[in-house]
């Protein structure tokens, strides 16, 4: 029997293995001379330059806001009123560097969460350990 | 290993009772274009990020108004304030940003703005 | 659009988003790189902005042909007299730092229509509009409306005849937009107050006209949180 941490390995390889870029090709990190220009385009755009893409309708809808969701939007917003990053960094992480399968793949503010957590560790305000720990501090809390 | 120092301050000490962009009026030099000017989006390299809508390149547009002096978004990405420049309220015809667009419609636009950088005159 | 990606809430685990979001929060502190007391102010604001002052600044607009000028040439100063101080109003002195200080009013005609949208991410007016509607930030209202902004604006009811133009404002630097519409017919007389209600959300980011009698937006399915905010913004 698996353990439930491997189990979740499991879970999370097959998970990641469905969210691919969407052009399939039959090998991965290709040879220089595979990738032509566009498609050198193709692969570094920005993820948030989304205006023109073809898509079909869908319903639009309102939705309720999670009390982390608001927490995460003056998160980030007081974080810049003190100077940590300005907003264009925040957007930036936020919307370009975290790359296509986050970026579609997150909910809105959820990337927000995690590129606050990020600029801390990355402009050393605080060690990806204490990151860490501090995490697993706070799920015990809730166990 | 040294940590490396971020200044905390500059931003808020700039714009303080004054608002950002008003921070750096007059610090991007004389404007290169004029309200109704026919400039071109250039095709510059997308090298991590900029805010110039891609489908917006090498499409004609109108100067429709200078709208404020500001650091581009790519400088401030990375918390660079040094060359402030002109922002320009830009308005395409619709028919000149998509080939698909119904003649129909031709009278609709958009409007969007950007840094002089990526305009040049027509 | 392939299989939605919606997992089965958990109400009886607490997420991961939840659990980072107090772990930033605390380090954050801890560290000093902001207080509690910042954290508290800035959500204490947050939760006084809607669209009420947008809304008021329309109705204005309607009324008072000198307010309307004001608005159109300076949006910053115009949202002074609806009580909004896009630099001094907030716990900063210089303006929310994701919004900037430049708001534009863009005025609708007989044979123009404004509709914004920001396809980079989601910029939008918070302090005079509050915060965005969900829709407002899908990607796909993003990668739809700079071309094809009449089948969008016919998906929220609104059709509009050829000869109008309709000019799409990609939102995409530091301005902040809001949608000054034509005051309707069967108006006349109104307070300021009365033509404030039909100058809904929708109407001020211009994908809904204002009609006398309709004073809410587009009813649309609402997605519920599980841990929701208990107020209303």
């Amino acid at each position: 029997m698996p353990s439930p941490v491997r189990q979740k390995v499991m879970q999370h390889l097959n998970i990641v293995g469905l969210l691919q870029p969407a052009l399939h090709k039959e090998t991965h990190a290709p040879y220089p001379d595979e990738v032509d220009n566009a498609h050198y385009r193709a692969y570094t755009r920005m993820s948030h330059d989304v205006g023109g893409e073809p898509d079909v309708p869908i319903q639009w809808e309102e939705k309720e806001e999670e009390v982390w969701e608001h927490n995460t939007f003056v998160t980030c917003e007081v974080l810049a009123w003190r100077g940590v990053w300005n907003a264009e960094e925040r957007r930036r992480r936020q919307n370009v560097d975290v790359g296509q399968t986050q970026y579609l793949g997150l909910p809105y503010y959820g990337r927000w969460l995690l590129t606050a957590a990020r600029i801390l560790v990355d402009k050393q305000y605080v060690t990806i350990s204490e990151l860490s720990n501090k995490i697993d501090e706070v799920k015990k809390r809730y166990e | 290993m040294s940590k490396p120092h971020y200044d905390r301050e500059h931003h808020v000490k700039k714009a303080t009772g004054i608002g950002d962009p008003q921070c750096f009026k007059g610090e991007a030099g004389p404007a290169k274009f004029k309200v109704g000017d026919k400039v071109r989006v250039k095709d510059l390299p997308d090298i991590f990020y900029n805010r110039t809508q891609v489908y917006t390149r090498g499409a004609p547009a109108t100067v429709a108004e200078l709208v404020y002096e500001s650091p581009p978004a790519e400088d401030e990405a990375w918390d660079n304030c040094d060359n402030p420049e002109w922002f320009y309220s830009l308005i395409f015809k619709q028919t000149d940003l998509w080939p698909d667009y119904s003649d129909t419609f031709a009278n609709d636009t958009l409007e969007t703005e950007l840094p002089e950088r990526w305009l040049e005159p027509m | 659009m392939a299989e939605k990606h919606k997992p089965a809430p958990m109400v009886d685990e607490v997420s991961d988003f939840e659990i980072l979001e107090v772990a930033v929060r605390e380090l954050a502190i801890e560290k000093g790189l902001f207080s509690a007391d910042d954290h508290r102010r800035w959500t204490e604001y947050m939760n006084t902005l809607g669209p009420a002052p947008a809304a008021h600044l329309v109705a204005k607009a309607w009324l008072d042909p000198e307010f309307k000028k004001l608005a159109v040439e300076d949006g910053v100063k115009a949202s002074l007299e609806v009580g909004i101080d896009w630099i001094n109003s907030m716990p900063t002195n210089f303006g929310t730092p994701s919004d900037y200080c430049n708001l534009r009013v863009l005025e609708d005609t007989p044979k123009l229509k404004h509709v914004v949208v920001c396809t980079l991410c989601s910029c939008y007016p918070r302090p005079i509009l509050g915060q965005s509607p969900e829709w407002y930030r899908t990607p796909n209202y993003r990668r739809r409306l700079v071309r094809w902004p009449r089948q969008v604006l016919a998906e929220f009811g609104l059709q509009l005849p050829a000869d109008v133009e309709i000019r799409v404002e990609d939102s995409n630097q530091k301005s902040r937009f809001v949608v000054l519409p034509v005051r309707p017919e069967g108006t006349e007389g109104w307070s300021e107050d009365q033509l404030a209600e039909i100058a809904t959300r929708d109407c001020l980011i211009g994908v809904a006209l204002p009609k006398p009698g309709v004073t809410a937006n587009a009813k649309l399915p609402v997605h519920p949180a599980v841990n929701p905010v208990d107020h209303d913004h």
